[in-house]
């Protein structure tokens, strides 16, 4: 059996990851971190009772790290793998983005990963073993006008994914990140049919990732075959880069 | 109260099976040094490891660097912790 705890389950890449990760094995509980919004998450629930749970995890704030992954520990005794998928962008200028803005992005995408990492590490320490993926962005390597919160909060995380990688690389603890380009989650469906057509001229395989394909990308590296990839990134924009 | 000789063996035992150490637990001393030339010679993994060790066996919390390079010194220095913990339970 396999413990995986995805944040952010409730969104489309979530679920993807989260039914991969169902799909994979029988075997496999996976625990769908939540906050606020959950009804995509209690679809899954009905579908797969036996297996696949929701907990509220704010991940912003360590100690909802804590409370949630004592409640996993309490039933199962091991966290096998966490996908920290949570995150937000609120794009502007740097010359008039307001504080709170430019905290808010870096505390969901780059504070929250490190608080998740932080959260399950004394327990894939003592199990010698475990599997972290963290969901970063295109936007980390191409850095585009508009977004120095995200792309810096990103780029934090692929900077921390390989300064982690090799902290624990000897206890059998992969940690590897994961830069999705466009891909069609809420994000996209918000576009109107000119910006579809614009941002897709701009990706070689003229069309958006499906976010079956990040999650088969995830489910991989947190598999037996990716034993030896650590501290990796790993690109999926249909070639943009 | 376990008596300190036993908790000391009990402490080195966890430390070969925890850090896979290539020397027995009778080849710890009391007071060898963890870390640094001359010493056992463990690095940083090897103290994330003996932290997470020392509260799932002991229920020793090391909370901050400073109470790390503290405890973490020696198998005494160890011991010293474990047995203030069980005192004040």
């Amino acid at each position: 059996m396999r413990v995986i705890l995805i944040t952010g389950a409730n969104g489309g890449l979530g679920q993807a990851i989260a039914r991969a990760f169902l799909a994979e094995s029988p075997e496999n509980h996976v625990w769908l971190g939540v906050f606020v919004r959950r009804e995509n998450a209690d679809k899954l629930i009905a579908e797969f009772s036996a297996r696949c749970r929701a907990i509220d995890l704010d991940v912003t704030q360590p100690e909802s790290w804590k409370k949630a992954v004592e409640t996993i520990l309490a039933e199962h005794k091991r966290v096998d793998v966490l996908v920290n998928n949570a995150g937000k962008h609120h794009d502007g200028l740097l010359a008039t983005m307001p504080l709170g803005t430019w905290e808010s992005i870096v505390k969901t995408n780059l504070d929250a990963t490190f608080y998740g990492c932080q959260a399950v590490m004394a327990s894939m320490v003592s199990q010698r073993g475990g599997r972290i993926v963290n969901i970063s962005s295109l936007s980390a390597i191409l850095a585009p006008a508009g977004q120095t919160n995200y792309a810096a909060a990103k780029a934090g995380v692929v900077a921390m994914t390989q300064s982690l990688a090799k902290e624990v690389a000897r206890l059998n603890i992969t940690v590897n990140a994961l830069c999705p380009g466009f891909i069609e989650t809420d994000t996209i469906s918000g576009m109107n049919l000119e910006e579809r057509k614009l941002a897709q001229s701009r990706i070689p395989m003229r069309r958006f990732g499906k976010p079956e394909e990040v999650a088969a990308a995830v489910r991989f590296l947190a598999s037996a075959e990716a034993a030896y990839i650590t501290g990796s990134t790993l690109k999926i924009d249909g070639g943009i880069l | 109260m376990e008596d300190a000789t036993a908790l000391k063996e009990r402490i080195k035992a966890m430390m070969v099976e925890n850090l896979m150490l290539q020397v027995t637990a009778a080849e710890i001393g009391d007071d060898l040094p963890l870390f640094g030339p001359g010493g056992l010679g463990l690095d940083s993994v090897d103290a994330l490891q003996l932290v997470v060790g020392l509260d799932k066996n002991f229920g020793v919390k090391i909370p901050d660097p400073a109470a790390a390079k503290e405890i973490l010194q020696t198998v005494n220095t160890i011991a010293d912790a474990v047995q203030k913990k069980m005192a004040a339970v």
